[in-house]
């Protein structure tokens, strides 16, 4: 995927690696997390074949698979799991098994209030981290948003769809705190900045990730940024151009050449 | 991995008032029904599990942390609040008289003072002996009376410091709220306005609705710091909130979150901003309002 990203990028323009090097990072993440996703899956394949229906003990893999994500992907993972749709399992209405990295101790499990009754109910389901992998079939990269539940920072979550028989049960995916982002893409911004060039890198939704301009603030909607309308998305960046695999839904923005 | 772990630091401090986001229900809500707001992050309250818990030091620091002026009825405040908010569980022993004292900085007379003001309202038992000591007992669902309690050892200079603080987040927030929220933000927001008007007629079951709203409106400004100090917030004064108010003033308060609501989504930050702070004030004259009735009852 990350190659794809790379192939379809303008290397001419400067700064054209910005979200290569973010695509290669978050790429390697994904493999992680859909080894997630494929042992939910397998759980569930086997107790189809089984003739029984899933049970939330079935999911017992996905804690290690966390774990491991989380320990080698540590640089940007801090958060990691598994969560299901609701009636995918046969012992509980909803599931979350979701881990985050905790220093010293290992992997802590997230808890979290998933009774619909309850004034505290967390629900995934209106969550985009599930809903774009559930809309589009394919993995997506949400955010950034305060995550108040596990990170408590400014998070992106990066999640793929888990499907058994064809049938969307549940989604997979990965926290990555904001300033692992940031710290991905300054050198980019940078180089952009030393030629002369502004640039602002926006999510899928219209948010600012990051800019070389003191005034464009990363978190504030792009439409309503007087210093924009200006610029226009920079070939090749973002856009999964001529390779329809890029899981960034993210764009450039930079001066009109 | 810097940050992390400076976060992971910082969860010291903030993991008293998050864990006391499931406030009103301590022991019963520790174990399962985390709030939204309780950071998975955070070590919450010891595990319920067992009967008699040692305090924890990451708790001490904060809920004992020493009084100035030492006085009997801060101590007692603080511990009443403590246990309000779900950060003393029932069961838990409290440390030796002579260590919390220390701990406090007040006199070991001072301590038992304010202990005798929670075993008059039977939140703390003392047994004797071996294997004894001062043991919360604290109910599900806050009492009217402790709250009143703690309302009354609140000074009201304090309740309008807390007010002005809470009025520069909640204030902060909408503004940038009505300057940020994007249709997803827009989205939670609404429908935890709908929550709180459907909440339980309960004062711990309105405060969770209600808190939840403003951590959605500080979410939507995309500040994490906003968002915490939201959660402190609501954690610290918790209940209180929802004390004073009459059965037909709900509606009014669910009006003033929905309007304040339509100012975020109508993208004018100032009227947000102002819908906020007065919604904050009209919460502090009811407390204090409230709390003048309970002195002038003699309660």
């Amino acid at each position: 995927m990350a190659e794809a990203v790379a192939a379809g990028a303008d290397l001419s323009q400067p700064g054209a690696t910005l979200l290569t090097a973010v695509s290669d990072h978050i790429g390697r993440v994904l493999i992680a997390v859909d080894r997630i996703g494929q042992a939910t899956a397998a759980a569930a394949a086997a107790a189809r074949t089984a003739g029984r229906p899933l049970h939330r003990p079935d999911l017992a893999a996905v804690r290690t698979l966390a774990a491991d994500l989380l320990h080698h992907h540590a640089d940007l993972a801090a958060g990691a799991g598994v969560v299901l749709a609701p009636g995918a399992l046969a012992d509980v209405p909803r599931c979350i098994e979701w881990w985050w990295a905790d220093e010293g101790s290992g992997p802590e499990q997230l808890q979290v209030d998933l009774d619909p009754e309850s004034a505290e109910f967390y629900d995934y389901t209106m969550t985009e981290w599930y809903r774009e992998p559930q809309r589009t079939g394919r993995p997506s990269v949400a955010g950034p948003y305060v995550d108040y539940i596990c990170t408590h920072q400014y998070t992106f979550t990066l999640s793929a769809p888990v499907c058994c028989a064809g049938e969307f049960i549940g989604v997979a995916g990965c926290d990555i705190l904001a300033g692992q982002i940031e710290r991905l893409v300054e050198p980019g911004l940078s180089e952009l900045r030393r030629a002369g060039r502004a640039a602002v890198l926006v999510s899928g939704s219209g948010r600012v990730i990051a800019s070389n301009l003191p005034g464009v603030l990363p978190g504030t909607a792009v439409s309503r940024q007087p210093a924009c309308p200006g610029l226009v998305p920079v070939a090749g960046q973002g856009s999964p151009a001529g390779t329809g695999s890029s899981i960034l839904a993210w764009t450039l923005l930079s001066d009109p050449a | 991995m810097s940050s992390i772990r400076d976060e992971a630091s910082l969860t010291v401090t903030r993991s008293l008032p998050a864990a006391a986001g499931s406030g009103a229900e301590p022991p019963a809500a520790a174990p399962h029904g985390a709030a939204p707001h309780r950071p998975g992050r955070a070590p919450g309250p010891a595990s319920p599990a067992s009967a008699e818990l040692a305090v924890t030091s990451l708790r001490a620091r904060s809920v004992f942390a020493p009084i100035e002026g030492g006085r009997a009825e801060t101590v007692a405040r603080r511990l009443i609040q403590a246990i309000q908010l779900g950060l003393l569980l029932d069961g838990e022993r409290l440390p030796a008289e002579s260590q919390l004292a220390a701990q406090f900085g007040v006199s070991p007379v001072t301590l038992r003072e304010a202990l005798a003001v929670l075993r008059s309202m039977g939140l703390v038992q003392t047994r004797r002996g071996r294997g004894g000591g001062s043991f919360i007992r604290a109910a599900a669902e806050p009492q009217r009376a402790h709250l009143e309690r703690l309302l009354r050892l609140m000074p009201p200079h304090e309740l309008r410091d807390i007010a002005d603080h809470r009025a520069a987040v909640a204030g902060m927030a909408a503004r940038l709220a009505a300057e940020r929220a994007l249709g997803p933000d827009m989205a939670a927001l609404r429908e935890h306005v709908a929550r709180l008007r459907e909440a339980p007629a309960t004062i711990s079951g309105r405060r969770r609705a209600d808190a939840r709203i403003h951590i959605e409106i500080a979410a939507a400004a995309q500040s994490p710091r906003l968002t915490r100090h939201e959660m402190d917030l609501w954690s610290e004064i918790g209940d209180l909130v929802w004390l004073p108010v009459a059965e037909p003033d709900v509606a009014g308060i669910v009006a003033e979150h929905a309007a304040l609501a339509d100012a975020i989504e109508a993208q004018q930050p100032e009227r947000a901003r102002l819908l906020a702070e007065q919604h904050v004030a009209a919460e502090t004259e009811r407390l204090l309002s409230w709390r003048l009735g309970l002195l002038a009852a003699g309660a």
